[in-house]
Parts: structure tokens; C-alpha cells; sequence
């Protein structure tokens, strides 16, 4: 590609063959004149058709690009390839399945101009079920806000436009995508802000999740916090849960004094609170050293000259 | 493909060398396990490939114990066989020989044989044809005869058995040893330790194509094998191994947090019974349960902090090693 187009469109797909041709309508039709785009569309493993059919309209729209991954890898991968193969100056990523609307697109590359790094939808009239998909997702976005400090409202909206810079220095892995914005502010500084999104119902095809997610949410954000807050010096985060657990082995000390002073201690008794001080000194230790391995992974990622902090930004602009 | 092959995983990807020559292929033999006659075994696999006018050449990789067992291929080399030695200068273990030998390998296929005979010579020929013919990027041999070992039998099943229970579904014999592939998958897949057996398992996961096809096993290899119960343990060993790859290589604190979550719920059950207990006005002063509680939470507190470190490697690793495969070349211009 010569011309590196305005947006690059990533999209991912499995099992979408009944969406892919009206997706690609949709594209055409909502940025006709406004944008120069590619469209992106990654196959992640499809079972059906959608890799022949997006095939078929990539060979007649050399706009429209095939990225087929070699099997199912997860939407984060797919994300991830995307953005790799992505020549737009900004990189907007949308679901699949027409729920998201091309027609927003315009309006998230304005919103970017004004100066933010990261613009994401949030679905204003959002056409999902209540209890099984809205009500789940509101709880998740007010746990994902209050864990990871970055007030985004919908962060299960896949409708958000990037600025290319951004992306080139972050790797999604596991299912890190609808984190995206908690890992740019937490990676790069990333200045994000928010537009309201149209939201259609699905007409075709079939819902890929599920609420057996909630644990994979879970110990992703767990994860997020880790990485949020203490990437830089993991030894801080340790040393407080090593702190903590210290002071339960005093006060399982304490307890065997109590005991041995003030009661006749049984055999069982003179066991026990000595046993349990023990256990919490030693996860104490366990917790110091485990911190001191984070230390040493830190160090050696630095010592081979990768970046910590890939977005940075001079100001005036040379 | 036959009625004897069974397709794994399938995808596109075909790189068939087109033209009616034979594709070269390279057989590495590692020497380690039970070696047999080391020019017997290249006289016998290599007659199929010189009736099929196939190009090939016999990579051995031996040990320093080994190198004895080599001299018998002097006159062959000397006679200008196509036989190369690979001698490394320590005992290193299988997976490290067949990665030394496959980095000197030059052919497009490359084929792995064991030092003594678990197949028929023939099988070597079928397995190389159906990668270079058929679009596969690997086959692996699945031993079958009719005189086969009941305990043999039991063993390999249990084995299979554990192994799609690890997330390594549809294999039938992956220890078989006998395989040929498309030289990418060695490029792609980083060999160590014992997982050269499961190259099959670790390959389909990868998105490559890989089918298991059906070979008559060797008489020899038809006894029956028992092993001390160290192998027995290393296998099980191996095969959590696999699992964790399988599942859990980007993900670590799913693991250990769910392994944590797990003993840190128990032991948090046990101490809030005995909470309850004492606010009752029972002594919990003298109850083992208290220690038992308390190492649950203790144990499920390390499994999850593992997990935390696991994620800050995994996060920093992330940042410059691709964790995908593409099913075929990107379009013009993708980078």
C-alpha cells in the first residue's frame, strides 16, 4: 500500500459470514467521502465461510484487507494481528456482528484530533438483553472503573478509535482488549476520552459470549491492577502483603505468650497459635522473595533496552 | 488421504513443491532411547526413498556415550552416502539433539526418526508424501498391528486419555516418535526438555495442520514395555507441563488464581466456621483446624501472588514476541 490511508478499520471475525458483506456496505457507505480507510477484517478461526466470503471481497476492493489467523486464538490475538498489519494514521476497532455502527467512525477521528490518544464509544441506546447482558455489563464497567482508576463507562464497547502511536508500543495478549484504555493510561500516559455510539441489535449469526466469563474478567483485572499500578517496581506491591503477613505472625507470637502465660497450655494449644505465627512469617518470606524475582524480571527487561513508558510526547512539536 | 489417516486439526496452507520430483527430505535421528544398528536402520528407511527417487539425506544426532554406535556409519559416509553425524559434546536429552540436528538441516520436509525400528520402513515414505502431496504440515505415525501388548495397549490409552483430559484431544499416538513435517514447525516451535514427544499436540495448537496416519508397527517394537516408575512420574509430569502450555502460557494467573482462589476459599471456609464457633463461646485455642484453615489461606495466598508475577513476565514478554500465527501471507503490503 502506497498511500497511508486516514483510518485503518480493524475488525474480527468468526463466524460472521451472514455480516461480512453488509459490514462492508456498511463501511463503504458511512465513510464514502469524509475518510481515506482500509478495512481490516482478521478471520480468527472461522468454521463457516467468513474467510472465502471476506476473501472474495478483498480480491474486489483492494481497500478491504484478509488477515486470516491459523486458528481460533481469542479476540485480543485477533485485535493484535490487526493493529500489526494496520497503515492508518488512526486504528479504529469495531465488532463484527453490525451492532456497532460505521457511521460513528467520523465522529471518534474528530474527537482524536482535538488532542486525545484514545476515543472510546459508549453505547447510548444499547439493544441487549437486560439481565444477561446489561445488567452484568454495568456491574463489570463500575468494577473495572473503580480497580483500575480509568473512567470509562463502556468498556465492553469495542467502537474506539486510537491513535496509531499508541498501539505501536503495546501488545494485547490473553483477553486484554476490553482493557485496552486502563492498559494505554497505565502504559503510556494515554490521554482517552469518550463520544456516544449508536448501538443496533444483532440480526445475524450468534452471540460468542457468555456470563462464564465473570472468573476470566476477574483475574484479568487483577492482572490490569498489577500491571497498572505496580509494573514498574512489583518489590512495593509484595513488601505490603509481606507487611501484612508479618503481622498476623505477631499476633500468632502474641497469642502463644497469652497462652503460655495466662492459661496451663495443653500440648494442642502450645501447637496451634505458634504453628499458625509460623505459617504467616514464612508466607511473609515466601511474599519478599517472590517480589525480589519481579524486581530481577524488571531489571532484565530494561538492561535489554525495551521501553517501559512507549508513548511520549515534546511539546512544541518540532 | 486415506481411510487410515485422521485429520486433527485442519487448515488451509498447502506448499506443495509442484513438479513431479520428489521433495528433499532430511531424517534426523536422534540417538538416544534403545539404539539399534545405526547402519541397518539407514540401509532399511532409506530403500523406500531411493525406490521412490526421492532426495534425502540422515542427520544423526548422538550423544558423547554414542559415538561408538556411529562408527558403524564410517563406511557408508566414506562410500558417499548421504549421511551426516551430528556429535554434541554432552549428554543433552532428546529434544535438544533434534533441535541441533534440525538447525543444519537444509530440505524443505524433515522427517524424525527413532534409533530403532518402531515402524515398518515403509511408513517413513507414506508420512513424507502426504506432508509434501496432501497439504499437510505434519504427520505423525500411529503404530497399529494386530500382536500388540495388552499392557502396551492400556498404557498408551491411559496416556491419550490424560492427555485429552490436558487439552490434547484426538491424538492416538504421539510417542510413536515417527513424523514428518514441514521445517517452518521446527523453526516456530522451541524444542526442550521432553516435549519433542508431544510436537504433534504443540503443533495443532499452533493453527498448523496436523493428522495422525496409520503405519504397521514393527515387530520389534511390539514387546511389551515396562518402565520404572520414575518415567511413569516424569510422564505425568510432562503432561501438566502440556497442559500449562496448552492453556495457560498468556493467562498465568488464571491458573494459579483459580489453584488459589480454591485453597484460599477452603481455608476461609474452615475459619469462619471456627469464627462462628468462638463467638459462641467455644475455645478454638486448641483446634488443629485453625492451623489447617490458616495454611489454606497461606497456600492460597502464594498460588495467587505466583500468578501475579507470572502476569508482569508474561505483560513485559508480550511486548516484543508475536503470539500469533497467520493461516497464509498476508496481502501486499502488510507488514
Amino acid at each position: 500500500m502506497t498511500n497511508q490511508p486516514d483510518v485503518s478499520i480493524v475488525v474480527p471475525v468468526m463466524n460472521e459470514e451472514a455480516n461480512v458483506v453488509p459490514l462492508v456496505d456498511a463501511v463503504r457507505e458511512a465513510l464514502r467521502e469524509a475518510l481515506s480507510w482500509e478495512l481490516i477484517l482478521v478471520d480468527d478461526g472461522s468454521q463457516d465461510r467468513t474467510r472465502e466470503v471476506a476473501d472474495a471481497l478483498s480480491a474486489k476492493d483492494p481497500r478491504v484487507r484478509l488477515v486470516a489467523l491459523a486458528r481460533n486464538y481469542g479476540q485480543s490475538t485477533a485485535m493484535q494481528a490487526g493493529f500489526d498489519c494496520a497503515h492508518g494514521k488512526v486504528v479504529v476497532t469495531m465488532d463484527g456482528d453490525l451492532q456497532n455502527d460505521p457511521r460513528d467512525i467520523p465522529l471518534l477521528v474528530e474527537k482524536l484530533d482535538e488532542g486525545f490518544d484514545l476515543v472510546a464509544g459508549f453505547r447510548i441506546q444499547r439493544q441487549d438483553r437486560f439481565f444477561t447482558r446489561k445488567v452484568p455489563s454495568w456491574v463489570a464497567n463500575r468494577i473495572i472503573r473503580w480497580i483500575t482508576g480509568v473512567a470509562i463507562r463502556d468498556n465492553g464497547c469495542s467502537l474506539k478509535a486510537y491513535r496509531r502511536e499508541l498501539l505501536s508500543g503495546m501488545r494485547l495478549y490473553s483477553e486484554m482488549h476490553r482493557f485496552i484504555p486502563a492498559l494505554a493510561a497505565a502504559t503510556a500516559g494515554a490521554r482517552i476520552t469518550e463520544v456516544g455510539v449508536r448501538h443496533h441489535a444483532r440480526t445475524r449469526g450468534e452471540s460468542k459470549y457468555g456470563l462464564s466469563r465473570i472468573f476470566r474478567v476477574l483475574a484479568d483485572l487483577m492482572s490490569i491492577k498489577m500491571i497498572r499500578s505496580f509494573r514498574v517496581r512489583p518489590l512495593v506491591l509484595f513488601a505490603v502483603l509481606a507487611a501484612g503477613s508479618a503481622l498476623l505472625g505477631t499476633l500468632g507470637v502474641a497469642a502463644s505468650l497469652v497462652a503460655i502465660f495466662t492459661f496451663q497450655p495443653t500440648d494442642a494449644t502450645s501447637m496451634v497459635f505458634p504453628g499458625i505465627a509460623l505459617l504467616w512469617f514464612s508466607l511473609a518470606v515466601f511474599l519478599l522473595m517472590l517480589g525480589l524475582v519481579g524486581e530481577g524480571v524488571i531489571r532484565q527487561h530494561r538492561v535489554r533496552g525495551l521501553k517501559i513508558l512507549p508513548l511520549t510526547r515534546m511539546r512544541p512539536v518540532p | 488421504m486415506t481411510d487410515r489417516t485422521t485429520a486433527v486439526s485442519v487448515t488451509a496452507g498447502s506448499t506443495s513443491t509442484g513438479g513431479d520430483s520428489p521433495a528433499a527430505v532430511s531424517v534426523i535421528v536422534p540417538v538416544t532411547e534403545r539404539p539399534h544398528d545405526l547402519a541397518w536402520l539407514y540401509r532399511t528407511f532409506s530403500e523406500e526413498f531411493v525406490a521412490a527417487g526421492r532426495p534425502f539425506e540422515f542427520v544423526f544426532a548422538i550423544e558423547p556415550w554414542g559415538r561408538t554406535l556411529a562408527e558403524s556409519l564410517d563406511p557408508l559416509m566414506a562410500s558417499g552416502e548421504p549421511i551426516r553425524v551430528l556429535e554434541v559434546g554432552q549428554t543433552v536429552g532428546e529434544s535438544a539433539l533434534l533441535d541441533a540436528a534440525a538447525s543444519v538441516c537444509t530440505n524443505s520436509i524433515v522427517a524424525m526418526l527413532p534409533a530403532y525400528p518402531r515402524v515398518q520402513p515403509g511408513a517413513l515414505e507414506e508420512l513424507v508424501e502426504m506432508v509434501e502431496r496432501e497439504g499437510v504440515d505434519l504427520a505423525s505415525a500411529v503404530r497399529v498391528s494386530e500382536g500388540v501388548s495388552p499392557l502396551n495397549r492400556i498404557q498408551n490409552r491411559l496416556f491419550h486419555m490424560l492427555l485429552h483430559r490436558m487439552g490434547g484431544g484426538g491424538f492416538r499416538d504421539v510417542a510413536s516418535g515417527v513424523r514428518a513435517m514441514r521445517r517452518s514447525i521446527l523453526e516456530d516451535l522451541p524444542l526442550y526438555g521432553d516435549f519433542f514427544r508431544f510436537l504433534p499436540v504443540l503443533a495443532a495448537r499452533e493453527g498448523f495442520s496436523v493428522v495422525e496416519h496409520e503405519v504397521e508397527q514393527h515387530p520389534e517394537d511390539q514387546r511389551t514395555r515396562v518402565y520404572g516408575p520414575g518415567i511413569y512420574l516424569r510422564r505425568l509430569i510432562d503432561l501438566l507441563g502440556v497442559f500449562f502450555i496448552l492453556r495457560f502460557t498468556h493467562k498465568p494467573l488464571r491458573f494459579f488464581g483459580l489453584v488459589g482462589s480454591f485453597f484460599a476459599l477452603a481455608g476461609g471456609a474452615i475459619l469462619a466456621v471456627l469464627f462462628v464457633q468462638r463467638m459462641g463461646g467455644r475455645g478454638i485455642a486448641d483446634r488443629p483446624l485453625l492451623l489447617l484453615g490458616t495454611l489454606l489461606v497461606v497456600l492460597g495466598v502464594q498460588a495467587i501472588a505466583m500468578g501475579l508475577i507470572g502476569e508482569i513476565i508474561v505483560h513485559l514478554n508480550a511486548s516484543h514476541s508475536r503470539t500469533y500465527r497467520l493461516r497464509e501471507d498476508l496481502p501486499a503490503g502488510a507488514e
